[in-house]
């Protein structure tokens, strides 16, 4: 049925306007249906203002570089906060209510951290640039809360395998215990806690 | 009509509005893109999600001298999606014997790229111009029944099919040519 002389009238039309919306017609066959918008798209949400979480343990020359980091990193968190801040968000979405920003030799991070559920369980999610991919399938990276520097308390484990990777994690913690965030590479079969390639 | 590329540079100065705006113009084309290339409702709706952010944070790396903004959106779209299929795990597959009649990439991204233009023009149509479009090209539908279904004359639904694609002629200048 979708012949142009069944659809378009071109009864005391040019031969050129003719010919124009024969190609429109094309145009329409070819592109196919628009899909129907699901409901988390139908409508833009409203942007979250993300708070950017300073910690004051830095020394003096690091602030200055963690402010430029975490400027650039609260616009990703802004723009992921924008995104995922649906009134119809899916269960793996969530509006930022913070975002932390680490840094390491080439590497950052910006970590999204949206409201508590009742359980008390924090949505997170993470997003590292620049992190080098394990070439052991059974190494991998930790995400942890820090106690005067000092890693303790686990918050999920990752692996990258592009420049920028992004996972969601969610602890059940209160952060006002601690100081701090650290990445640490964990080695395969590591017994003990890894180096620190990301730190706020 | 403000254009894209002016809807760009606002956004990239921080104008909400100018984003949302944005977001009112390309959120079907970009889920359409998502679903072709993706073929899962599910990842194209974070394609799409993706898709924005990226627009909201590179928008000040858009310039006008260098084109208008529909091809950077597409861009932009189109590397998200890109991501968004990489990063699923995927069995590697098996090498075919003989040649595929299946389109090849240059032919999906032709494809890609003419639905998104069409797409986007038919947001521009009046509510009853995209409505008789949809029924008369897209439900198998005659003209006749689509009168019916609309409960209007006959001569009416040609009227306005014809304003329609004449409207679309206009919007899609450039893919006509």
């Amino acid at each position: 049925m979708n012949e142009f002389e069944n659809i378009v009238d071109v009864d005391g039309l040019a031969p050129e306007e003719a010919a124009r919306l024969r190609r429109v017609h094309e145009l329409l066959v070819e592109a196919g249906p628009p899909p129907d918008l699901p409901p988390a798209l139908e409508h833009p949400a409203e942007l979250v203002e993300a708070e950017v979480i300073e910690f004051p343990l830095l020394p003096p020359r690091r602030w200055a570089v963690a402010a430029v980091a975490a400027a650039a990193l609260a616009l990703v968190g802004l723009g992921g906060g924008y995104l995922l801040g649906h009134a119809h968000a899916k269960s793996a979405t969530f509006a930022a209510q913070r975002v932390v920003s680490m840094q390491g030799k080439g590497s950052l991070a910006a970590l999204r951290i949206g409201s508590h559920d009742k359980a008390g369980n924090w949505p997170m999610e993470l997003v590292v640039s620049g992190l080098p991919t394990q070439q052991n399938p059974r190494s991998y990276y930790e995400l942890w809360l820090t106690k005067n520097g000092k890693p303790v308390a686990p918050c999920g484990s990752f692996r990258v395998n592009s420049k920028n990777t992004t996972v969601r994690l969610s602890v059940p913690y209160s952060f006002s215990r601690f100081d701090g965030w650290v990445v640490t590479a964990q080695p395969a079969d590591a017994r003990s806690i890894g180096p620190v390639v990301l730190k706020t | 009509m403000t254009s894209d590329g002016e809807l760009i540079q606002r956004a990239a100065g921080g104008d909400r509005s100018a984003f949302e705006d944005l977001y009112r113009r390309y959120a079907r084309p970009v889920f359409g893109l998502a679903l072709r290339r993706l073929g899962d409702r599910g990842r194209a709706e974070d394609a799409v999600q993706e898709t924005f952010a990226s627009i909201w944070r590179s928008a000040g790396s858009y310039k006008p001298d260098r084109g208008p903004g529909a091809p950077w959106l597409y861009a932009v779209a189109r590397n998200a999606i890109v991501d968004r299929a990489r990063s699923r795990t995927e069995v590697p597959a098996d090498i075919p014997d003989s040649p595929t009649r299946e389109p090849g990439p240059s032919d999906t991204a032709e494809q890609g790229w003419v639905a998104w233009r069409v797409h986007r023009a038919l947001e521009e149509l009046p509510e009853r111009e995209r409505e008789v479009i949809a029924l008369a090209y897209w439900s198998g539908l005659s003209q006749s029944e689509v009168a019916e279904f609309l409960d209007i004359p006959l001569g009416t639904v040609k009227t306005r099919t014809r304003s329609a694609l004449a409207h679309l002629a206009d919007l899609l200048g450039e893919e006509l040519a």
